[in-house]
């Protein structure tokens, strides 16, 4: 058989996997905030703000848009073309590079991925009453967990499926660290009128995870930031937590060639985040913490970009060398 | 209704499994039978059967549907009656194709070497110097065994007098190949009753024959092998896939390789860079190296004609290959054959006018009405004129082509291809063929057994490319016990 993986179809499918899963969570973010703006005072000014800066885009959003009302952020992270990082970009890429992945992936995978595309093309398009917004986004989860389980029962579990699965453990371990930051408040303008409303916060954001019903049964707290912090970055039980990422990744890396220094800079953020007590810090340091734990997976990336997609020609190869015939027939 | 061969009618054709009275060819009785014992519900059963199979198997070939939508994948055309070739019959064929390939490789190692076929006068010199597909960056190359087209595929038809004529031979990249096992596979088990009736020959050994052609081409133990395509828009992507993965070769994009300052060639993998030894390249001279060919590409491999010149790495075919794959040149395989072999040619040429001569042109000129004219460079029945379909406007145009470039045409009568039965609503119609065997050449040559049988679809149409509404039989070349 093959002995060797391709970098561009290691990198492909390493890019599949980071935007089914970022298309997941982008249905996921949107419609669980939108709950939890029924739930706030209606004379807050907080709305959709945090959305927007959640996915690092508010330079781009402020450049597109006047004010910051439901709808414009809605079309933003959905089926804004303009935004690289919304939910119609993100099904477009993922189809991009799934077809270019046939013979690797299973088709029906593929047709998945396409059909989700398709989908979120032709039907959540504007204008996006609420009703079809709340439908046509749980869909999308929908599809986006047919795909994962589809390649998970039916792939070949080689090379390519270690980069898709840290690719998508990746990106959820970034929109964790995302989520729990709007959780903390940071993001409003007014965080201390929010105090009361807290707990309400922490529970979207368990939501948003599709943590709340395990943080119910096994954490035996309040929900308060300490324990809910501590639950999604520490707790190996839970699929989208920090730690449970991070394990993910390094057993995928550790089935592959070469990984010292991707292993490395994953085992970092290991240390860092077991030398952490996370529920005795402020909100400001807790952001503070999320903001250098996003530059650390980052890290992660770029050692997986350096050390498998993007390198260059340096010397021979020892031990091997080709000497063709090339002696004229007389 | 079921199949009923008295009403089968073969006109003025040669039919591949039915005589002018309307009864079984030599070997091909069994087969009439079992088709015409078969119900109108049982057929139909069978065409499902059959479409089910190829769908399930991921048979597709891909067609460009224009500008801004791309391209989309279809699934292959194919008829469940069978043509079949007597083994005997087959075994000249084939014997006439290594012939005529072995010629075609001395030919193009002359061409780019001394040129004795051009100085002892067979060919006009002028011929090579104007051919597009010379490549001087070749000349004094010294590819292994002296071979240069290591993969041809060969078009043969039959003419009313039954005999097989050689219409082209396709040195460069040839396709088609995988839709030949295709066919076969599908046919196991569409018919598994028929294949108990007749001693069939394999033809599944074609990759591994492949695979053994391009390892003669390096010293190396166990060489690596890459497939070179262009990628999923090609047309023939299905097969590049195909093969590679028949062959345990890696299948890689000009992207996936690279050439090193020490003329090597590598891929790009994630256990770092790995060396290639042979690259079976499915993409055109001129995409090949954007330093040497056409810089614009961007699908080929920066450096590659240097790691080739160096005898780093075999390619296969060779660059240049395609100076015999001229349909100017093609009138001359009689002499070809003749000057290096010193043999008659076992399979024959279909008679052709040269344009490029002023008594044959003037021929042509004056009887375009009933010839087909072809250009010398182009593939896929592009740029051809069908003489007696053409319109007047048509003929006028290609007139004024004709004389503007004479060296770039040449002109053949109309054949009465061959026909066969071919599945139409419950009913067996004949259908216009040809035939395309793939001849290997390394260390060794190989001719396929049979090879791939094109069809057209369409009524009294003679356009068998898959591109243009073709489909395909499988081919079983039998014996008679």
């Amino acid at each position: 058989m093959n002995a060797h993986t391709l970098s561009s179809t290691a990198e492909r499918s390493y890019w599949l996997g980071r935007y089914i899963e970022r298309a997941e969570t982008t249905a996921r973010l949107v419609s669980v905030h939108a709950n939890l703006l029924f739930d706030m005072p209606r004379r807050m000014p907080l709305g959709w703000r945090p959305l927007v800066a959640i996915t690092g885009s508010t330079e781009l959003y402020d450049e597109l848009f006047d004010d910051t009302t439901e709808k414009n952020v809605c079309r933003f992270l959905i089926n804004d073309q303009r935004n690289p990082a919304s939910l119609i970009q993100s099904l477009s890429w993922a189809r991009e590079n799934a077809r270019t992945l046939r013979g690797i992936i299973p088709r029906p995978a593929f047709e998945f991925v396409n059909e989700a595309y398709l989908f979120a093309k032709d039907q959540l398009t504007e204008p996006l009453s609420r009703t079809r917004r709340v439908s046509g986004l749980t869909t999308i989860t929908e599809y986006a967990q047919q795909v994962d389980g589809y390649m998970s029962a039916n792939m070949l579990h080689d090379a390519h499926w270690n980069f898709l699965r840290i690719g998508q453990f990746l990106e959820r371990a970034d929109m964790t660290t995302r989520m729990i930051d709007v959780g903390t408040g940071t993001f409003w303008d007014s965080a201390a009128e929010l105090e009361p409303f807290a707990d309400i916060q922490w529970r979207s954001v368990l939501r948003a995870l599709y943590a709340l019903q395990s943080y119910n049964t096994t954490v035996a707290e309040p929900v308060t930031q300490g324990p809910v912090m501590d639950f999604l970055m520490n707790d190996p039980r839970l699929p989208r937590s920090l730690a449970y990422g991070l394990n993910s990744i390094r057993n995928n890396l550790r089935a592959l060639p070469r990984h010292d220094k991707p292993m490395r800079a994953v085992n970092r953020i290991r240390r860092e985040l077991s030398a952490t007590d996370v529920r005795g810090m402020t909100a400001a340091g807790v952001s503070e913490y999320l903001d250098q734990c996003q530059v650390r997976l980052n890290q992660v990336h770029d050692e997986i970009h350096k050390t498998y997609f993007d390198f260059r020609p340096r010397r021979k190869r020892a031990g091997h060398t080709s000497v063709l015939k090339h002696t004229r027939k007389s | 209704m079921t199949i009923n061969w008295s009403e089968y009618r073969t006109d003025a054709f040669f039919d591949e499994l039915i005589t002018p009275k309307g009864r079984a060819r030599t070997g091909a009785g069994n087969l009439c039978r079992v088709l015409s014992q078969l119900s109108d519900e049982e057929i139909a059963e069978r065409k499902t059967a059959a479409e089910l199979a190829i769908r399930s198997m991921g048979i597709t070939f891909t067609v460009y549907t224009g500008e801004g939508s791309g391209s989309i994948d279809r699934e292959w055309p194919f008829d469940i009656i069978p043509r079949l070739i007597m083994k005997r019959e087959w075994d000249q064929v084939a014997a006439g194709l290594k012939q005529r390939v072995d010629a075609l490789n001395r030919f193009i190692d002359d061409i780019y070497h001394n040129q004795k076929i051009l100085d002892d006068g067979i060919l006009p010199r002028e011929y090579i110097e104007k051919s597009k597909e010379f490549r001087p960056e070749c000349v004094g190359i010294d590819p292994p065994h002296g071979v240069w087209s290591h993969v041809c595929g060969t078009d043969l038809v039959r003419d009313a007098d039954g005999r097989f004529y050689v219409l082209e031979d396709n040195l460069r990249v040839p396709s088609g190949v995988s839709y030949m096992l295709e066919n076969r596979e599908v046919m196991k088990r569409v018919f598994p009753e028929l294949f108990e009736e007749y001693v069939i020959y394999p033809v599944d050994d074609y990759p591994d024959q492949l695979a053994e052609c391009l390892r003669s081409l390096s010293d190396m133990k166990s060489p690596q092998i890459a497939v070179l395509t262009p990628g999923i828009y090609n047309s023939a992507y299905f097969e590049h896939a195909y093969l590679a993965n028949a062959m345990s070769a890696q299948l890689v994009q000009g992207s996936d390789l690279v050439v090193g300052r020490d003329d090597r060639v590598y891929m790009r993998t994630i256990d770092g860079l790995i060396q290639v030894d042979v690259i079976y390249r499915r993409i055109d001279d001129l995409f090949m190296d954007p330093e040497v060919f056409n810089p614009e590409s961007q699908l080929g491999v920066p450096g590659l004609m240097r790691a080739w010149r160096a005898g780093n790495v075999a390619l296969a075919n060779a660059p240049g290959c395609g100076v015999a794959d001229d349909k100017v040149i093609y009138t001359y395989v009689p002499d070809i054959i003749r000057y290096y072999l010193d043999e008659e040619p076992l399979l024959p040429n279909v008679p052709s006018y040269r344009c490029v001569d002023k008594e044959q042109r003037d021929y042509v000129l004056d009887n375009l009405d009933k010839l087909v004219v072809k250009p010398a460079n182009e593939s896929g029945g592009y740029g051809m004129l069908i003489g007696p379909k053409a319109t007047r406007d048509e003929r006028d145009k290609f007139s004024r082509q004709i004389l503007a470039n004479p060296r770039n045409y040449m002109a053949q009568p109309m054949l009465l291809l061959s026909t066969a039965p071919t599945l139409v609503n419950h009913h067996a119609e004949p259908r216009h063929l040809d035939l395309r065997p793939f001849i290997l050449s390394g260390r060794k040559t190989y001719v396929t057994t049979g090879g791939l049988t094109r069809v057209a679809m369409r009524k009294g149409s003679t356009v068998v490319n898959s591109s243009q509404g073709g489909g395909s039989k499988d081919t079983w070349v039998v014996d008679l016990e």
